[in-house]
């Protein structure tokens, strides 16, 4: 069952990825990631090839990626609308 | 064949799952860390199943380091085999190439191959439970192919296992991934294409997990 949190980042990368949504979703990312407390160094991973994002990011990372990074925002957005 | 780079930590974490489920059962050449590179991928391909771990984009297929050891314009001899690309985005063009040039069955994925390891199970990936909601349902879908079944069973057993951890999944972003993965498989060719069934992971393998991986890991 998703949480509220996970809800608001959902609907935070939906928007374009301008400066300010970026900020945005980054911030939403940083809550969901408070209430997920790691045990352990969990890591979003792939493997894509020559990607204008990290292939391996701690999950902790993310959101300053999210904030810095529009290709990252895409792919991510991508993968979240399917949770 | 086996193609297991094991260079960084999504590689790793994909080549470790295999290590655990696959390796003892296949037959060589298993090109595994270092010797996962381009002149003995082309070369080794007398087994009737290619099966490959690696980084990837929609024209390329990559080894150790990132080398690429298989792309558009240099396909090896694959007529009437069958081809596992666990990589991202092979779907898109390599995959389809590989099916003109006579492969009998692909399966690999359109966009991003994407999951949640944790890195600090780098030398025992296969223990990473974090991993194991995607990295079991590819597993079992080359183990199916490896008990003689046909590429369209291994294909739907592969989706089935991927909505069975969804609907268990707890993690959002977890399920996010396995649900991502799920829609991107291709299966790509004929359905019914199969190998010679091996023998199921004999004993102690099915017990007992190899040793740690101790090749560095880059950073």
């Amino acid at each position: 069952m998703a949480n509220a949190e996970w809800e608001q980042l959902k609907e935070a990368l939906r928007k374009a990825p301008t400066e300010e949504a970026r900020k945005a979703a980054a911030e939403a990312m940083r809550r969901y990631l408070a209430t997920h407390p790691p045990k352990s160094k969990p890591t979003l991973v792939s493997l894509g090839l020559n990607k204008p994002y990290p292939t391996s990011i701690p999950l902790e990372q993310i959101p300053g990626e999210l904030e810095r990074n529009p290709a990252f925002f895409e792919q991510f957005r991508k993968i979240v609308e399917e949770g | 064949m086996l193609a297991l780079p094991l260079g960084d930590l999504p590689t790793r974490s994909a080549s470790g799952f295999l290590i655990r489920y696959v390796l003892p059962r296949s037959l060589p050449p298993q090109l595994i860390g270092p010797m996962d590179r381009k002149q003995p991928f082309q070369m080794l391909t007398i087994s009737d199943a290619i099966i490959g771990v690696g980084h990837g984009d929609d024209s390329s297929f990559c080894g150790h380091n990132n080398q690429v050891v298989m792309d558009i314009l240099s396909i090896p001899n694959v007529k009437g085999k069958i081809v596992i690309l666990i990589a991202c985005e092979t779907a898109q063009l390599l995959g389809p190439e590989l099916i003109e040039k006579g492969a009998a069955s692909y399966i690999g994925f359109k966009d991003d191959l994407v999951w949640v390891v944790d890195a600090d199970l780098a030398f025992t990936p296969w223990s990473d439970k974090l991993a194991k909601s995607v990295m079991l349902p590819i597993t079992s879908c080359v183990n199916t192919i490896l008990d003689g079944k046909t590429t369209g069973e291994a294909f739907n057993t592969m989706q089935e296992y991927f909505s069975r951890n969804a609907a268990l999944e707890e993690d959002d972003l977890i399920r996010s991934c396995i649900n991502f993965n799920q829609k991107n498989a291709v299966l790509l060719g004929s359905p019914e294409a199969r190998v010679t069934a091996r023998p199921p992971l004999p004993l102690p393998f099915s017990l007992i997990p190899p040793p740690p991986i101790l090749l560095p890991l880059a950073s």
